[in-house]
């Protein structure tokens, strides 16, 4: 596939409220993570990555009221408004299709009884009513709740649905918030790290959470872009590994085949992989599942990292802020260090990216996993490469 | 290429109906887990893992057990080439509440991982998938209602563009003792029949009216 072109992106976490900062704060190695003892989100001190509450308020209060939207809102219509300013598409228009992706949505509600929102707000539906219709959207907005992978899905169905013609633009947008429901379940799991995660090391212990929210405009439109060389979605998978619903395959076979199916999709039969952005949530299992995988695909020589040490795991916006990331990787030819990384601690070898270098970067892989079995991979890269 | 129904299963309160034949019909008007375990039965179910899962996983579970049990149709394609593409309005919002209340109380707090991963709505497809060992292409969508058009958009373009050959979609959502199901499975036509039935909204809209 060449015909799906990135027109616009836009990241908001605890490392700023553009693509831009964000990405200059993973360049530079700065982490997003910080010990939190706040009781609304934990019973035990925890890292975790937060958006800075009265910023998002101060920012969001230019453009829309702040009483009428909730916290994930704010974040959605604050990264989507980004997004649109810098792309020429009109989102009112009937060729724009919103897509979004969220695990738990506006759950804060269900923490606060006394929170000013109708009862159907705690619906995913009803965030992507409220989004769409800020921008005046007329089509019928899609939602993907897929656990972990759902960012990962976002894109890949917004692909999907381009290609059937229906629309020329879609505005994906995904994510989700830190409030008490999730650390929670996460600890009861024991899978939170008590310091910063630190994904493919041999010391981890676990997940670091974080929240925010990422969109990427997608265009089957080339006039929609102005660079010579655009980057592309050339093809992506969603596959379940029919394993556990908690736990991922020991093999790395569902992964793998996500791998194998989005290559087919872009035509791909060869390794010619510049940089892999992995899940790498830093929990035993899925580190070692996902060297597996990358194993079999034969990608062990090719650059890796996670970006997990920077801004924790955001859930329904991972996938798609570290797919922006990855972008971004290949826009500015450099490769982000994988933050927490120091002694190799998953029984497959991998490049895993020790220090910031910059390096002509023309394609990459994203993967994702994620609960129910799930997993992804989404495979970008620029226009003219092979 | 045009996708056929090949099988489909509607569970609504007290009737079950499975190609457009009324299989069930519970006139005791139980509730929900009563009603479940009684089409359990009825089919022979032998999976103990079912006992475990939340509602929204066992409505969804069922219907797909009806449509897969003894199905010939299913047993000619690679379980890697099965997509499962379910649609719901509520995601886990049921379990969720349940969840929540086992970590509201700080002097009564015992979150549960058992419970915790239920409340994702994509675990129905994951459960779905381990017992049929399928790996194919996998989403939970979420809408205000179940939207015919948008999933036969979807999912013929999956089968069109041979990410799969067939696949088990549809809807199932559980709140408050509120549930259905409507589960089809669609794969590629091979030949042409007469008595084919087509994976296209209006055709899915008098199925279940």
């Amino acid at each position: 596939m060449d015909n799906i072109v990135r027109v616009a992106d836009n990241i908001i976490t605890s490392l700023g409220f553009s693509t831009k900062e964000n990405f200059e704060n993973l360049k530079q190695g700065k982490s997003g993570i910080q010990l939190t003892t706040d009781p609304k989100i934990t019973q035990v001190p925890m890292p975790c990555s937060q958006v800075d509450s009265e910023k998002l308020n101060a920012e969001f209060s230019k453009i829309g009221n702040s009483d009428q939207f909730t916290r994930l809102e704010k974040m959605m219509i604050l990264s989507i408004q980004d997004s649109v300013n810098h792309s020429g598409i009109d989102p009112s228009k009937e060729d724009s299709l919103f897509v979004f992706s969220s695990v738990k949505g506006n759950i804060d509600l269900i923490e606060d009884e006394n929170h000013p929102f109708e009862k159907e707000r705690i619906n995913l539906w009803a965030i992507a009513e409220k989004v769409s219709g800020f921008f005046n959207s007329k089509t019928k907005p899609i939602f993907v709740s897929n656990a972990c992978i759902s960012g990962a899905t976002a894109i890949i169905t917004a692909a999907q649905y381009l290609a059937n013609k229906k629309y020329k633009h879609a505005i994906v947008c995904g994510g989700d918030i830190i409030s008490e429901f999730t650390p929670s379940g996460f600890q009861s799991f024991k899978a939170v790290s008590d310091e910063p995660c630190k994904p493919f090391d041999a010391s981890r212990t676990g997940i670091t959470l974080g929240e925010g929210v990422g969109t990427i405009i997608l265009s089957t439109d080339k006039n929609a872009v102005k660079e010579e060389n655009p980057v592309v979605f050339r093809g992506g998978a969603n596959t379940n590994d029919a394993n556990h619903i908690s736990g991922p395959s020991r093999t790395g076979d569902g992964l793998y085949f996500a791998i194998k199916k989005a290559f087919k999709q872009a035509g791909k039969s060869d390794t010619n992989i510049d940089y892999i952005s992995a899940h790498g949530t830093a929990t035993p299992y899925n580190d070692e599942m996902e060297s597996k995988a990358i194993s079999w695909a034969k990608l062990n020589h090719v650059p890796v990292n996670s970006l997990k040490g920077y801004w924790g795991h955001t859930l329904g916006a991972a996938g798609i802020i570290e797919c922006i990331a990855g972008i971004h990787s290949i826009k500015e030819n450099c490769l982000i260090k994988s933050l927490g990384y120091s002694e190799h601690g998953v029984s497959e070898p991998l490049n895993v990216i020790k220090n910031f270098e910059e390096k002509e970067i023309r394609n990459f892989l994203k993967t994702a996993s994620g609960f129910g079995g799930s997993n992804a991979a989404v495979y970008f890269s620029t226009l003219n490469a092979d | 290429m045009e996708s056929i129904i090949s099988d489909y299963c509607i569970i609504k309160p007290h009737k079950v109906t499975v190609n457009g034949k009324t299989e069930i019909t519970d006139t005791e008007k139980s509730e929900f887990g009563a009603f479940m375990k009684s089409i359990y039965k009825h089919y022979e179910i032998k999976y103990p893992k079912y006992f475990k899962m939340d509602n929204l996983c066992k409505i969804a579970f069922l219907a797909s057990e009806i449509i897969l049990k003894n199905n010939n149709a299913i047993q000619e394609i690679n379980p890697d080439r099965v997509g499962v593409i379910i649609q719901n309005s509520h995601s886990s919002l049921d379990t969720d509440s349940k969840y929540y209340e086992t970590i509201k109380d700080k002097s009564n707090y015992f979150p549960s991982p058992a419970v915790f991963v239920y409340t994702l709505p994509n675990v129905m497809i994951g459960e779905i998938c381990i017992r049929n060992k399928f790996q194919g292409e996998n989403t939970c969508f979420i809408s205000r209602d179940f939207d015919p058009e948008f999933l036969t958009d979807y999912v013929n373009e999956l089968l069109d563009s041979d990410k799969i050959d067939a696949c088990i979609t549809g809807w199932a959502d559980y709140i408050e003792g509120e549930y259905s199901a409507i589960l089809f499975l669609v794969r590629k036509n091979k030949e042409n029949k007469k008595d084919n039935i087509s994976f296209k909204p209006e055709i899915i809209n008098r199925l279940i009216n």
